[in-house]
């Protein structure tokens, strides 16, 4: 419980109606995206300006209170859950796009904007911010730029971190300051933005930030192929991209999602087959007609049994639909989802697949793969339940595995999802301890008091 | 301990939702203020709580729990489906079943609408006083300056005469031929006080397309001012009175020319049973009700250029507003879009967020008319996009709140009844 009179220099400082203190409130921001994480804050506070957050950073400070910022919740790492009590900072309502500036092909905007607001905004000027996390529709830039999100188009465009030219952050301390600036090229000095970039909002509060972004292309063509063996699935995404060809999308589904997806919305997938990969090519019509035509022959070539491009618009659009329903897919199956984030070199695809089956057989439970083949990030989901104690231990040690198969590929635990708690146990495992060391001394010197959004990453 | 009967009921779709948050960006009283308690996941959370034992009907709650317009453009997109619809208004029972209901919501629910008479009498005084609000336009009228609460709220007046007071229990077809089909005519309280003259076109329309049209006198409300508000009871007492007065009537279907009537007597079975056999008579009841929209254009087959375009609307362009009670809750959008497209000597343009909720949400506008305002701006706003002369649509509280969100906006259009536009 904080003192009332923290709680009215909250209010003087943002006003009544933007802090929050009922219990009702209190319990519907005690949780994000994740199955098992909830803690209750003390209270949650809403700013309008980088001048609110400054005052509320130094208040926090002095009284050493925990500080949580949390933008859409849909964090699937429980990066904003406020474990330790404190202060929800409730970034929503600075969502104004300050600036889209088509000449720079930049835009400004304020961290609680909606990526999927930008997108319509930006799409008006024929425009587009290529990182697409596909929590799309809840997920706010501010969070998006913190955990530096991912999702299916990074394997052509990359991830958030190659689209930030410059931030505006509230250090811990309540200094504003600024890393960047609007310019693609920027060596002065050391590359602190990036810091800040996947710093899952412990380091600061983002509260401007300047992007870089592409103009739209022209078109795309979608390919589905379908295969018997996921691993050939896996070794044609790393031969149609050595043979040149760099499609915007290359994603994966296993029969287990094919089959959930299909009882969901019937549209004609394969049912029997191992594994499809969904490509998406775009850019030039000409160049994609080419692009398509090389898929098509290098999946054959390397063991698929069908070929399908999407005759339209509106049958590549069904395609994509069943792919983001995979994810429903998983999560409506079974009372306890484990949702893995690990991610390979693209060559090693065919041996975490491999991997990943031996294991499902070994513990006897059921794993799921869906991900962005393309890029080498696959997200195996274990279904279990947490109620049943012998399957819930078969299944956290399936993962465990997984995730030290990936580490042993030379992969990473975590893609796009960040650390926050779900992956605590795995980090000191798998990072260089020199490292380790110096990103809790970067920690310290910004936030002394261990106030901004403390007990995530490392444990 | 309270038993939590209702909530019991709905447990499996509370436990439904994974907390992803798309419901956010679709959610029309979160997109006003951005607060997690008005949303969908946050509700769901909350009333999952209830069920734990770790939340009660606090003042709090139930007001969270009043903050949703039912409107159900978050399942639309919801990945698993969660049936927000039932949890919340299950959530509003169980409310119900351990406060009360509220002595004016009691009073006006259970007393005066589920009594035909009674409610036809209250409001053939609340006609003769209406010229306390001050006319607007034509026959929409505003609440009084001096009554700041509310806003400057416009309504319809009340008919001078109700459609209960004009109809004929039986209309044969017009061609003289036997019927085709017979089909009992459901009225609804808004056509039969405001727009007994839309439900009259109804009737008139349907016989001259070889249709015979029974209108029981012992119809009441639809029940879904009832259930939605938590009052399971009355809701059941009137699903059960509709169910008799139709029943014994032998028709083929049952039509409303209303979307929140025709989609609340399909619902009875979804909402209200108690029991199996009481499921059974609901759903035998569901499979005969028709909007108009999808009658005209799946049962009748009616093509619509042979329909004939009145004259006051040629050359005009026209834009369609999804009510939630077609569009999500029965699922009719593409009939009512080919009927206006269709239609000689009309023009037609889609609006961008035409699936959006007017922002009435029946009683929710009474208590939230600040919220309704707002989202009734960016429906005006979809409406102003489009260059269109006129807004169709096909429910009448739609149209009640459309017509108040123009004036509010002052913008010239107007709102019709797509049966209004045809001969």
């Amino acid at each position: 419980m904080l003192k009332k009179s923290i709680i009215n220099e909250l209010k003087y400082i943002v006003g009544e109606t933007n802090v929050l203190t009922t219990p009702e409130a209190l319990k519907a921001y005690s949780y994000d995206g994740t199955t098992d994480w909830q803690h209750e804050p003390d209270v949650v506070v809403f700013p309008m300006t980088t001048e609110d957050v400054s005052q509320i950073m130094k208040l926090a400070n002095k009284e050493k209170i925990p500080v949580t910022p949390r933008g859409g919740g849909t964090n699937v790492s429980g990066g904003s859950i406020p474990i330790l009590g404190g202060i929800v900072l409730a970034m929503t309502k600075m969502n104004r796009i300050v600036k889209i500036d088509k000449e720079n092909l930049s835009a400004t905007v304020e961290p609680g904007v909606v990526l999927q607001d930008l997108t319509i905004a930006l799409a008006k000027d024929g425009l587009f911010f290529p990182p697409d996390p596909q929590s799309f529709f809840g997920a706010t830039l501010g969070g998006i730029i913190s955990e530096n999100g991912g999702g299916p188009a990074c394997v052509k465009y990359g991830v958030t971190k190659q689209y930030v030219l410059g931030l505006e952050v509230v250090l811990p301390t309540g200094e504003i300051t600024r890393f960047g600036g609007r310019t693609i090229k920027n060596v002065v000095g050391y590359d602190l933005m990036h810091i800040f970039i996947s710093g899952e909002g412990t380091l600061g509060i983002i509260t401007q930030a300047e992007l870089k972004l592409n103009p739209l292309p022209p078109a795309k063509k979608t390919i589905m192929a379908v295969y018997n063996d996921m691993a050939d699935a896996g070794e044609t995404v790393f031969r149609v991209l050595e043979k040149g060809i760099i499609p915007g999308k290359i994603e994966f589904l296993d029969n287990y999602i094919i089959n959930r997806v299909e009882e969901m919305v019937p549209i004609g997938l394969p049912k029997d087959a191992d594994a499809v990969l969904l490509f998406e090519v775009d850019g030039i019509p000409e160049a994609i007609e080419k692009e398509a035509a090389g898929i098509t022959d290098i999946a054959k070539q390397y063991g698929a049994r069908e070929v399908r491009p999407a005759k339209d618009q509106a049958e590549a659009d069904q395609y994509w639909t069943a792919r983001r329903a995979g994810f429903a897919a998983t999560f409506g199956k079974s009372p306890t989802v484990k949702n893995e984030d690990v991610t390979v070199p693209r060559g090693m695809i065919p041996d975490l697949l491999n991997k990943i089956k031996e294991i499902s057989k070994k513990y006897d439970v059921t794993i799921t793969v869906l991900g962005h083949a393309g890029d080498g990030n696959l997200h195996p989901a274990i279904l279990t339940d947490r109620k049943n104690n012998e399957h819930y231990e078969r299944a956290l040690k399936a993962m465990d595995e997984i995730i030290e198969s990936a580490v042993e590929l030379g992969g990473v635990v975590a893609g796009e999802h960040g650390i926050g708690l779900e992956k605590q146990k795995f980090f000191r495992k798998t990072m260089d301890p020199v490292a380790v060391d110096l990103m809790i001394k970067i920690k310290k010197l910004l936030d002394p008091n261990n106030i901004m959004n403390p007990n995530k990453i490392w444990d | 301990m309270k038993d939590l009967k209702e909530l019991k009921k709905i447990e499996q779709y509370a436990d439904s939702c994974i907390k992803c948050g798309f419901c956010t960006f679709f959610c029309p009283v979160y997109q006003e203020d951005k607060i997690e308690t008005n949303v969908a996941r946050g509700k769901n959370f909350l009333i999952r709580q209830i069920l734990k034992g770790e939340q009660k009907f606090t003042k709090e709650m139930q007001d969270i729990l009043g903050r949703c317009l039912l409107c159900k453009r978050c399942w639309f997109i919801c990945p698993p489906k969660t049936q927000i619809d039932r949890v919340v208004m299950a959530a509003r029972a169980q409310k119900v079943n351990e406060k009360g209901m509220g002595f004016i919501k009691r009073l006006i629910f259970s007393k005066l609408m589920s009594h035909r008479k009674l409610f036809g009498l209250f409001a053939k005084i609340v006609q003769k006083f209406q010229w306390i609000m001050p006319r607007t336009e034509g026959n929409v009228r505003h609440v009084p300056d001096f009554v700041k609460v509310m806003g400057r709220r416009n309504f319809p007046e009340f008919a001078k005469k109700f459609m209960r007071d004009r109809v004929k229990p039986v209309y044969e077809s017009a061609d003289g031929k036997p019927a085709k089909i017979r089909v009992g005519f459901f009225m609804g309280c808004l056509i039969d006080f405001m727009y007994p003259d839309l439900g009259l076109k109804a009737i008139e329309f349907l016989t001259r397309h070889g249709v015979e049209v029974v209108v029981p006198k012992d119809q009441n409300c639809c029940g879904i001012p009832m259930s939605t508000n938590g009052d399971f009871k009355t809701a059941r007492m009137l699903a059960n009175k509709n169910i008799e007065a139709f029943e014994k009537l032998n028709v083929d279907y049952i039509v409303s020319i209303c979307a929140t009537c025709s989609s609340g007597l399909k619902d009875y079975q979804k909402y209200l049973p108690e029991n199996e056999e009481q499921k059974k008579r609901y759903e035998a009841f569901e499979k005969k009700i028709k909007d108009i929209n999808e009658f005209i254009f799946d049962n009748l087959k009616i093509k619509p250029e042979d329909l004939t375009l009145k004259k006051e609307f040629q050359g005009k362009t026209a834009t369609w507003h999804d009510p939630c009670h077609l569009v999500r809750y029965q699922n009719i959008k593409d009939q009512p879009r080919a009927i206006l497209k269709g239609l000689n000597g009309l023009k037609y343009a889609e609006m961008p967020n035409a699936d959006l909720c007017c922002g009435m949400g029946g009683s929710f506008s009474v208590y939230h008319y600040d919220i309704t305002k707002k989202i009734g701006a960016k429906k005006m706003n979809g409406v102003k996009a489009t260059g269109a002369d006129i807004v169709v649509t096909a429910c009448p509280g739609c149209m009640m709140s459309l017509e108040d969100s123009a004036i509010q906006n002052n913008m010239p259009q107007k709102v019709y009844h797509i049966l209004e536009l045809v001969e």
